[in-house]
């Protein structure tokens, strides 16, 4: 099984970011099978090594995302056309957590009534808020 | 590329001294694509919330070790990782790993783990970090010069064979080119890259992909 998986798909799985179905598929297949555990287990070691992969460091630098901005003009519209199949791409082919976060946010900004999200928010705040310096 | 905004920097100093306002903006400015990525895996709404929850605790009790030349976004995203994974971890969802360090904690951000020795990140940390400062130079530098070129597809290319990890023959089908462009592109930006990384007289073995053949 753990063949199917490249190293680079299990370091952006350390790190989180691969796309939700990718990582639900990596997650299945490592609970049964002690090669891909020892290869994740490897990579971690690696790391603990002070090593580190292009990959890696592209992804985790956001190196080729499109700005929040820039999704935001493509959402509205009003995007260049080539900056727009551009981040269609990054978010469909390359799968960018990141920037699908951030893609989803923003439309569901220009949908949702600002009610919901601003109680969520206080919540948040009256919850952390102690931890601020005194 | 997400850089540190002057606002952001400016945001944090202010939470830095204490100040409730700025921590509410924080809140609104980040909430809600934190809680869209960690929702997007938990498919929980309550769950999720209370993942974020802990992420903007676990940004303000880090808040001393938070190095404001980095990202904002990139840092709140990693906390909420490290959140996402304990969380998953305690439903039983993420494998736990044997031996080794089991840590995923990004090591970029040195975010505080248990189950990472503190020696080992002190030995490497600053050696990583100028290797890696090199690294996003030369590969930054190299996608805006395609970018204002409006070379588009060798930046797609280059994003499918590093970032996704895929062979010349998927990303050129994925591209609808033929290999013999993919491996063109790939040459290209290898080239480029090593000629950007040997200024900073980094030995070869510390990123054997800028040295493997484009075929």
């Amino acid at each position: 099984m753990s063949e199917t998986f490249s190293d680079i798909d299990l370091e952006a799985y350390l790190d989180e970011a691969l796309p939700p179905e990718s990582m639900s598929r990596i997650e299945a297949a490592a609970r049964g099978d002690e090669s891909l555990l020892r290869r994740l287990s490897g990579i971690n070691a690696r790391r603990d090594a002070g090593s580190h992969s292009l990959g890696e460091i592209w992804r985790r630098n956001r190196l080729s995302c499109p700005s929040r901005a820039d999704l935001g003009s493509c959402l509205l519209g009003v995007a260049a056309e080539e900056l727009e199949e551009y981040a269609r791409f990054h978010l469909t082919v390359i799968g960018c957590r990141y920037c699908q976060a951030n893609w989803d946010d923003l439309e569901k900004a220009q949908r949702e009534a600002g009610e919901a999200s601003a109680s969520r928010r206080k919540k948040y705040f009256q919850s952390s808020a102690g931890y601020l310096k005194k | 590329m997400s850089l540190p905004t002057q606002s952001d920097t400016l945001l944090v100093g202010r939470i830095r001294d204490g100040q409730p306002d700025a921590w509410s903006e924080l809140i609104d400015r980040f909430e809600g694509r934190l809680l869209a990525f960690v929702e997007s895996r938990l498919r929980n709404r309550a769950a999720s919330e209370d993942v974020v929850q802990e992420s903007f605790i676990g940004f303000l009790t880090s808040l001393p070790n938070y190095d404001t030349t980095r990202p904002l976004e990139g840092y709140l995203f990693s906390i909420a990782a490290h959140k996402l994974t304990d969380h998953m971890r305690r439903e039983g969802r993420r494998p736990t790993l044997p031996l080794a360090s089991g840590s995923t904690s990004p090591a970029e951000w040195d975010l505080p783990s248990p189950q990472r020795a503190a020696s080992s990140i002190a030995r490497s940390g600053e050696r990583r970090r100028l290797e890696s400062t090199a690294l996003v130079d030369a590969i930054g530098a190299q996608l805006r010069r395609w970018r204002e070129q409006g070379d588009w597809e060798k930046i797609k290319c280059v994003e499918l064979l590093f970032v996704r990890g895929l062979a010349n023959k998927v990303a050129a089908q994925k591209l609808s080119i033929s290999e013999q462009t993919v491996a063109n592109h790939k040459f290209d930006f290898l080239a480029k890259l090593r000629a950007m990384i040997k200024q900073h007289n980094l030995p070869q073995d510390v990123f054997p992909e800028l040295y493997e053949s484009p075929e």
